[in-house]
């Protein structure tokens, strides 16, 4: 067991933003989430049992997400005034058409059911092993196997170009007709 | 990154992995203050930390509450507490594990400044408690408690110990007989008002006037509309 030393954190800024942004969907909510993370981790010290500061905020950040998830499902949904809108670092990345493709990965990722976006975000994401992606995510081992085969299964079967059309197929359906007509073609 | 959609499990690893996205700067300099906060327990760490924070053109306001805080704390004991100084505790990192609900008042948390109590708000407003700290300022004893509602929301409540010192400025509104302040310090949104004599100063970024004056002026033998 040693103590958390807090100047070591600073490192793993970049990693837990994309693994929030991954499962949030969005930079701005990433962004909220990387925060709460770290204060909850600073706000008193912290020992370590012999697993490196990656997996603990790995832990930290399943936790602070889920619990923002139940938190926001018992309230009712109310729409921020303008002012109250901080919008995120518009260059994350020097390249725009990585800035699209980043998006609509994370995107994709974040549409997954729950568990299946915590195993691909802690694996492939964050960058964790197998082992300690269970053990953060408190599952066994063979089930984070079976979930993250089926997330990246799920993520492929997204982004194939099919899929990836159906949704604006509906939308202009819906704004022409006002039903959706379509579900688009495999 | 990829001419084609990924197809295969391998492929997807290898995209998903390829990205290399950075955060914000912004979001790089709030967890460098808040490491730094955690960092620097002792005075001279603190000053130090404050010190290099206000090298930081782009932290100006963290630099701005360093300085109150190093005047407020570390004089000979005979600065007295401002409005200011208080308003700058709220608004710095929790040191201490949020207190739990009062098991004898189900609208109170079980911590108090010479009985009076903090509130219990997650039933009633959705803010719940997240963490406090206790600092001693020109004689006084302040404790704070911080608040948080979804992920983009956080507050700090402080009450100051002993006799409430004087405040001036800002807009005044009256409910039920108390006069509550409303101003800005910091960047932030404030309101203060006495409870029994003692100094509350309740102050957060992204909050509004009217969900200041709910929590202020919601307590235990009242239910207000939030």
């Amino acid at each position: 067991m040693r103590p958390l030393d807090p100047q070591s954190l600073s490192k793993h800024v970049d990693r837990l933003y994309r693994a929030a942004w991954a499962l949030c969907g969005s930079r701005e909510d990433a962004e909220d989430l990387v925060q709460e993370t770290f204060a909850r981790v600073l706000s008193r010290p912290r020992t370590l049992r012999g697993d490196d500061e990656l997996y603990y905020l790995m832990r930290v950040l399943r936790n602070t997400f889920l619990t923002g998830l139940r938190t926001a499902s018992r309230r009712p949904v109310t729409a921020a005034a303008i002012e109250d809108v901080v919008a995120a670092d518009p260059k994350p990345t020097s390249r725009p058409e990585q800035a699209y493709e980043v998006q609509e990965i994370y995107a994709t990722i974040a549409g997954l059911p729950e568990n299946f976006r915590l195993a691909l975000v802690a694996v492939d994401v964050l960058g964790l092993s197998y082992k300690e992606a269970a053990r953060a995510l408190r599952v066994r081992e063979a089930t984070l196997t079976t979930r993250l085969f089926r997330a990246r299964k799920q993520v492929a079967e997204r982004l194939t170009p099919n899929d990836r059309q159906s949704p604006r197929i509906q939308r202009e359906d819906k704004d022409s007709t006002g039903v959706l007509s379509s579900e688009g073609t495999p | 990154m990829s001419e084609r959609p990924p197809q295969t499990e391998p492929e997807i690893v290898e995209l998903v992995r390829s990205i290399d996205v950075r955060a914000p700067e912004e979001l790089h300099r709030r967890i460098d203050a808040l490491i730094a906060e955690r960092s620097g327990q002792d005075p001279v760490k603190r000053r130090r930390a404050a010190a290099l924070r206000l090298g930081f053109a782009g932290a100006l306001a963290l630099g701005v509450i360093a300085v109150a805080l190093i005047v407020g704390l570390s004089g000979s004991g005979g600065s007295p507490l401002s409005l200011h100084t208080a308003v700058a505790l709220t608004l710095r990192p929790a040191t201490m594990a949020a207190p739990a609900l009062d098991p004898h008042n189900q609208m109170e948390l079980a911590a108090n400044v010479d009985g009076v109590a903090f509130p219990y708000w997650d039933d009633r407003f959705g803010w719940r408690s997240t963490g406090a700290r206790a600092d001693d300022v020109g004689g006084h004893t302040v404790r704070t408690v911080f608040y948080a509602r979804g992920h983009d929301q956080w507050i700090g409540y402080a009450i100051v110990a002993g006799a409430a010192p004087s405040v001036s400025g800002g807009v005044v509104r009256e409910r039920d007989g108390t006069r509550y302040r409303f101003l800005s310090e910091h960047g932030a949104r404030v309101v203060t008002w006495l409870r029994d004599g003692h100094l509350c100063v309740v102050a957060g970024h992204h909050v509004s006037d009217a969900t200041l004056m709910a929590l202020a002026s919601w307590h235990s033998s009242e239910m207000l509309d939030s």
